[in-house]
């Protein structure tokens, strides 16, 4: 790995994004509108309290996988992800260039998610919203590298999209979104075990609703991390099969 | 072609083969590229042009035989001393033209913060873009983008400079324009390596090699090349049907 190497492609992707001002306005109010139609669409005297945790995990996982999956693809199909890979740099070198890169946008956007939920929607919560905040980063860059990993089995933007049914809505059933995964059949709890939302949801709402500190959410945290960890590797791997193939 | 010491060799490919799955796109190929010359790799659309060139920087690995690019065995080592530039123009399409190669002078190692913005001003300017070196590539017309792809892939002054199909989809006076900039990097001891499936580049390289069906099918200079045939008038089209229908290199003429 050269930090040179790193630098220079976070540093593009940040010039990239901010040039495209369409998206950049979309990656600020499109969650800020998905999150005032949930809190509308609740039944008169309900609160999002208990939802919120949830939200916060899945509308995360959600943006930043489609925002690094699409891009991370559209170099691919552009040409520009072989002509990098033909210089020198490492397949590492570009992951985490992604990664640094889409990183600052995607936390922007999770802190403007829970910041609009807390201070305009009236959400109530327990614990310290810094820890909440740094909770949902590490959401973050877990999905910012599953966003990674998938795109290099996708050939069109079309077929990344198509792995939101696949990806996403798996784990929005099955992760504690809707209802307890104690609730659900035994053999769907293993699977729930598997799936990084389950811990994400569980760590938010152990912060926000049982107002747990960092540590105490300690297992859930590690669990995210060694997500993040895999599938960086996992996506260095992937790219190298991807852009040769 | 006389063997010629590994020294003087920018590729040596050895019975290298490549396949996609089933397909074989490159098979038992045999190639020798001098230092310092325009090479020219000929052949249609699905001859195994592209493979090789992938093979060359390091995209893919040979299955079989032994392929030595500058000397190495392995051409990642020699990655920092290869411009390559992909079939597609590559370019970053909201970033402007002297963003978009200033990229490609960073991951290629210029570290040096005046060192690469001169590096890039000559890059820019060799491909007559200067002016424009404010616009976003998307803003740019398909031949604007062909000449700020030559220019990321030429930015870290490498001595070998692998082109893809480079002058696909130019105006004939873009073509012209394009040559210019190829004999000046070959004056100045750069090796290129370019494919096409037009005989109209083929005629400007100093050597050809012949593809089709993944193999190395005759190699020699264009001159050699017609001359084989036995005919005084011959084209180089009528050179490559010749070989494509006897499968003789000059070389086995000689």
């Amino acid at each position: 790995m050269t930090l040179n190497n790193v630098v220079a492609i976070t540093r593009r992707i940040i010039y990239q994004l901010i040039r495209d001002r369409r998206t950049m306005a979309l990656i600020v109010f499109v969650p800020m509108v998905v999150m005032t139609l949930i809190r509308l669409s609740l039944p008169e005297g309900s609160t999002l309290d208990y939802v919120a945790p949830a939200l916060l995990g899945t509308l995360a996982l959600f943006f930043v996988f489609l925002l690094t999956g699409i891009s991370f693809l559209r170099e691919r199909s552009q040409g520009t992800m072989e002509r990098l890979m033909a210089s020198p740099v490492s397949r590492i070198d570009i992951v985490l260039g992604y990664l640094f890169g889409f990183s600052l946008f995607a936390v922007a956007q999770s802190l403007i998610i829970l910041l609009f939920t807390i201070f305009v929607l009236q959400v109530q919560y327990q614990g310290a919203l810094w820890q909440i905040f740094v909770f949902l980063i590490i959401i973050t860059v877990m999905a910012l590298n599953l966003g990674i990993f998938a795109s290099t089995f996708a050939r069109t933007e079309f077929q990344v999209v198509q792995f939101i049914p696949l990806v996403i809505i798996p784990q929005v059933l099955l992760g504690g979104v809707f209802w307890p995964v104690e609730q659900m059949p035994t053999y769907l709890q293993y699977i729930a075990k598997v799936l990084p939302l389950t811990y994400a949801v569980d760590g938010l709402k152990g912060i926000m609703l049982e107002g747990e500190t960092l540590l105490g959410v300690g297992l859930d945290l590690g669990v995210l991390v060694a997500f993040a960890a895999a599938l960086t590797v996992l996506g260095a791997v992937a790219l190298h099969r991807r852009a040769a193939g | 072609m006389s063997r010629e010491s590994a020294h003087d060799l920018a590729i040596e490919a050895d019975n290298i083969t490549f396949a996609y799955g089933n397909v074989k796109a490159v098979q038992d190929l045999k190639l020798q590229v001098p230092r310092g010359i325009s090479f020219g790799l000929l052949g249609p659309n699905g001859a195994g042009k592209s493979t090789l060139i992938r093979l060359v920087v390091g995209l893919l690995k040979p299955q079989s035989g032994s392929l030595e690019v500058l000397g190495q065995r392995s051409p990642r080592m020699v990655a920092r001393l290869i411009g390559y530039m992909p079939q597609l123009p590559a370019l970053y399409g909201e970033l402007s033209v002297v963003e978009n190669v200033d990229f490609f002078a960073r991951v290629y190692g210029i570290s040096d913060r005046r060192q690469r913005a001169q590096q890039v001003e000559e890059a820019i300017r060799f491909v007559g873009l200067w002016e424009r070196r404010k616009t976003p590539a998307l803003k740019l017309s398909g031949g604007m983008k062909q000449r700020v792809s030559l220019a990321c892939a030429i930015v870290h002054r490498p001595p070998l400079l692998l082109l893809d199909e480079p002058t696909v989809g130019l105006d004939p006076e873009l073509r012209v324009t394009f040559w210019e900039h190829f004999r000046d990097l070959t004056k100045e001891g750069v090796t290129l390596v370019i494919s096409s499936h037009t005989m109209d580049d083929a005629a400007h390289c100093d050597r050809l090699a012949f593809l089709r069906s993944g193999a190395v099918i005759a190699e020699g200079t264009p001159k050699e090349l017609r001359e084989a045939t036995g005919r005084p008038d011959a084209t180089l089209e009528d050179a490559f049907l010749y070989f494509v229908r006897g499968e003789v290199s000059p070389s086995d003429t000689q």
